[in-house]
């Protein structure tokens, strides 16, 4: 069990980032603890594609018959993480508006939307 | 036959370039350009649904086609269900562009692209064969609704309701991706037949966790209840045509997307039996729950957002039953209810050019000046109450013929959000009764989307609405139709022909011929529900004429305050109901998987 | 809700959550077991079958590179989202901006000492090359076009920090960087139309493969990453000036 390490680790910060999402009193706070549960989707995946042994998937300097870690995982993981910098970056932008309109950046002030 | 890619393709690439010259673009250009676009998709995946009826093909990206049972690349399967909800989508797409011609807010030229985008993704999330392909044009569909949400940001109330959809949307979106990865650590694979394939016979402790993840993420794009919180904020924010495109496509789409899943990767590993009794029940509980927010609402958008909870929760009861009639009424309920969601949005978005305001009080009466509009308004209201003549009507039909059970929640649901239209309908467009209870909900107003003069409608927004309820009234009655749901639903319930055409990749299929048993669907109990709606309706609006006791609807209408209040704005709030969600659909599809 | 009661809802859920989560990891394959046949698969083919060394970048661009697409496609609509929500109200508040100056707090700080201004300034440079350099080999060693773009448009932050505002604000907001995101992105796009209009599926790697270890190999791998490397940079410039403008605007618009 403690060989899963990672994974637990990987469910650990899930935990994190939604207890933080609900505890949040501050809505760039809020925003950073999604940032967080990406990694927490980054860590199981990565840690998913570890081979005990295995060799960089990257065939410059070793000869292609190697046995390496899996290189998907990391390809879907590159993107990812680019692409998710950018939805941030999109929900900040909400942030900052909801500042500079309302005057506020507490989430108990969006009750513009009650009932 | 054109190649599949172009449907995602051509919608992007339009969309760059849109955003890359709109200092030089006129609006007029912009307008026409997207509009032929959307049509454009729409003509390409009706194609390619005829042709998809005959034989599912399948397109494999980059020419990487499968070695053995290895999927290499992506593919793409073309299937009745997905290309039929993938022309739906360009159709509502199209005319949400033209509702917007000219007149509505275009946010400095980025309102075109989004929409693009937006139709791109949709499209790509319908016929995609691929896991992660999935959940690719899944984050693409949100992070382009996230952004559409946000367009009229003169006031502070748009920003709240696109966060919170933002945050919820995101927390599901990484549940999904964590429901993928589980599954990629034992299949090593990420093509949904092949997944399919690895997984038939497993029911273990992992794979039941996968599906929760997997499900969870897909229903609270869905908006089932307790995941449904963010969809009446966002669509009380969000402009008329981008309402009309969450409504009639997007929120479907989240149960789409766990069908196709189910169908495909877990139809293995869960008998249906055992994972009926999941679906039927979010289904009923969300039908029930949406209907009665719907009918205390006086916001009109928001009455129609939480419609739509309700109506997705019948489609997602439908789901539960899993068998040929209940898909094939499924797949007519979908279409069906896209139309009139449409019809009845674009109607509200009428009322709110015109009169420059979208709550019940302050409209009442003052729609005796748009007599065509009203007609409108009241069809769709009847058509949600699934009154013959619509194909609702025959989708709910269909459903309901082998599980008669179940009628009682459609009559609830129908009555329920039909009767909210048309007591809206009497007040706002007939000034029958009174103004109805003010509550706070009315009161945060919306901003008008359209700057023009407002005396006059012009046709492209009559249009539209009037496009959509002709169709769905149109399409009862075209039996070509209720065959190709039909058939689609029985190759959509059969895997191994799935699996087939996936690594044998393009087979003829073999024809299918019409349904079995024409149905004729119980004509009185669709006039009894019509009936129940308009009744209630009437009764809600001649509340001060009907004794005290007796007066339920506007209980129902008025004191649902302490419920209501959990409609609070707070993301905290949404992702804590949405743990809780995921905790208990988590226990009851470990008590009924194992 | 109150926060209290907030709270002990998100537990109750939390328990079930983690009792799921922790039930899918003890079922999971161990760690560092690896043995799906994916990307063992790919591996093996790729030198073989694309001439390239990098299977990650192969598998980005080429193997799953439609996937790519709709990712690049994610950035676009975010930083269109972003440019969306934070524009000027009204070109009386643009014109405002445009004309304003920088705010007292930007110009009257006290001022770094010359050694970190002029080595941060030359650092600047230096990123860009290296960013275009990763770029560019991302078909040979780790790299490709969303880390090199990403290197290349953080450089200007270097300048930035050198307080050299008005050369920062100036290489951000050049109207090429808007333009380059949105049709980059389409360029992806066509690069896989190009392929369409040979009658091959979309997106196939229909340009000549080249030589494994040469830069130009690998054929659409490289050029994708390019387009990619082009428009990430030209977004997240974008993005940076986007913010900016918002700060500054609001000061220099609060002078009156």
């Amino acid at each position: 069990m403690l060989a899963d390490f990672p994974y637990y680790i990987a469910a650990w910060i899930f935990l994190c980032g939604l207890y933080g999402i609900v505890r949040s009193r501050h809505l760039v706070h809020t925003v950073i603890c999604l940032t967080i549960l990406q990694s927490s989707t980054y860590v199981l995946l990565l840690a998913i594609g570890f081979r005990a042994g295995g060799y960089a998937p990257v065939f410059a300097g070793i000869s292609p018959g190697v046995v390496t870690v899996d290189p998907v995982v990391q390809s879907l993981m590159l993107t990812d993480i680019v692409v998710e910098t950018t939805v941030v970056a999109l929900l900040l932008a909400m942030v900052v508006k909801a500042f500079e309109k309302g005057g506020t950046t507490s989430p108990d002030d969006l009750r513009f939307m009650r009932g | 036959m054109p190649s599949p890619a172009l449907l995602i393709v051509i919608p992007l690439i339009v969309a760059g370039f849109l955003e890359g010259f709109r200092k030089l673009i006129p609006r007029w250009l912009a307008d026409l350009v997207s509009v032929l676009t959307g049509l454009n998709n729409f003509v390409l995946a009706s194609a390619w649904t005829i042709h998809a009826l005959a034989r599912t093909q399948v397109y494999w990206f980059g020419d990487w086609y499968p070695r053995g049972h290895m999927a290499l690349g992506i593919g793409f399967v073309m299937d009745g269900a997905g290309c039929a909800v993938a022309a739906l989508t360009g159709l509502l797409a199209t005319l949400s562009l033209l509702y917007s011609w000219k007149y509505a807010e275009h946010g400095g030229g980025h309102y075109h692209p989004l929409m693009l985008v937006f139709l791109g993704a949709m499209s790509g999330f319908a016929v995609t064969g691929d896991l992660f392909n999935m959940f690719v044009f899944f984050e693409l569909m949100s992070t382009a609704a996230f952004a559409l949400c946000g367009l009229k940001t003169q006031e502070p109330a748009p920003l709240a309701g696109a966060f919170n959809f933002a945050v919820t949307n995101t927390v599901a979106a990484f549940m999904m991706l964590t429901g993928i990865g589980m599954l990629y650590s034992t299949t090593g694979a990420l093509n949904l037949a092949q997944i399919g394939l690895l997984l038939t016979g497993r029911h273990d402790r992992l794979v039941l966790a996968a599906f929760v993840f997997l499900m969870t993420g897909f229903l609270v794009k869905a908006a089932a209840v307790p995941f449904h919180f963010w969809l009446p904020d966002a669509h009380a924010v969000a402009p008329t045509s981008v309402c009309v495109l969450f409504s009639g496509i997007m929120v479907p789409f989240g149960l789409f997307g766990a069908m196709r899943v189910y169908a495909t990767v877990f139809q293995g590993s869960f008998a249906p039996t055992q994972v009926h009794w999941l679906f039927v029940g979010s289904g009923a509980v969300t039908a029930l729950w949406g209907g009665m927010m719907c009918f205390a609402e006086h916001h009109v958008k928001r009455m129609l957002a939480f419609s739509t909870i309700s109506h997705t929760g019948l489609m997602t009861l439908a789901f539960g039953l899993w068998s040929k009639d209940a898909l094939t009424g499924l797949f007519l309920y979908l279409v069906a209810h896209g139309l009139i969601k449409a019809a009845l949005f674009f109607t509200a978005g009428i009322l709110l050019h015109r009169f420059r305001t979208i709550s019940e009080p302050a409209l009442f009466g003052r729609g005796k000046a748009l007599p065509w509009t009203a007609v409108l308004w009241m069809l769709g209201g009847l058509g949600l109450a699934a009154a013959p003549g619509f194909a609702l009507y025959a989708g709910e039909a269909r459903v309901t013929s082998r599980a008669p059970w179940t009628e009682g929640i459609f009559l609830i649901a129908g009555v329920l959000t039909g009767g909210a239209v048309i007591r809206v309908g009497l007040r706002v467009f007939y000034g029958i009764g009174d103004r109805g209870p003010t509550d706070k909900s009315a009161e945060v107003d919306e901003t008008p989307e359209t700057d023009a003069d407002s005396q006059r409608i012009p046709w492209f927004l009559f249009f539209p609405p009037l496009l959509c309820i002709g169709t769905a009234v149109a399409l009862t009655f075209w039996p070509a139709f209720t065959n190709a749901a039909y058939s689609s639903a029985v190759r959509f319930l059969d895997f191994r022909s799935y699996a087939h055409a996936v690594y044998a990749s393009a087979t003829a299929m073999k024809m299918l011929t019409a349904a079995k048993e024409p149905l004729e669907p119980d004509l009185l109990f669709g006039l009894l529900r019509a009936g129940l709606a308009a009744g209630l309706a009437v009764w809600a609006v001649q509340h001060l004429k009907v004794p005290r006791r007796l007066r339920w609807p506007s209980h129902l209408e008025g004191s649902m305050d302490p419920v209501r209040s959990l409609q609070s704005g707070h993301p905290g709030d949404y992702v804590a109901w949405l743990t809780v969600g995921f905790a208990i659909l988590g226990a009851a599809a470990f008590w009924l998987g194992i | 809700m109150s926060e209290k009661r907030r709270l002990l809802l998100f537990l109750a859920g939390a328990v079930g959550l983690a009792a799921i989560y922790t039930a899918g990891i003890l079922n999971m394959p161990a760690w560092g077991t690896y043995r799906g046949p994916y990307g063992d698969v790919i591996a093996g083919l790729v030198v073989f079958q694309r001439h390239a060394t990098d299977v990650v970048n192969a598998i980005t661009y080429d193997y799953r590179g439609f996937d790519t697409l709709g990712e690049e496609f994610i950035l676009f609509s975010a930083v269109t989202g972003v440019t969306l929500l934070l524009r000027p109200e009204s070109e009386e508040k643009k014109k405002k901006f445009e004309e304003g100056e920088n705010p007292a707090s930007f110009q009257d700080r006290a001022a770094l000492s010359e050694t970190v201004q002029v080595f941060t300034t030359a650092m600047f440079g230096f990123s860009v090359l290296f960013g275009i350099y990763i770029g560019t080999h991302g078909q040979l060693t780790p790299g490709g076009g969303f880390q090199g773009g990403l290197i290349v448009a953080a450089a200007p932050m270097l300048l930035y920090v050198a307080e050299n505002t008005e050369a920062f604000e100036r290489i951000i907001s050049h109207p090429i960087a808007d333009f380059l995101e949105s049709v980059g992105a389409s360029a992806y796009a066509l690069i896989g139309v190009g392929a369409l209009a040979l009658g091959l599926p979309f997106l196939t790697n229909m340009l000549p493969l080249g030589t494994t270890g040469d830069i130009f190999s690998s054929g659409t791998i490289a050029l994708i990453s390019a387009c990619v490397g082009l428009e990430v940079a030209a977004a997240f410039m974008g993005l940076t000036y986007e913010y900016l403008r918002e700060i500054l605007s609001r000061s220099r618009n609060e002078e009156d």
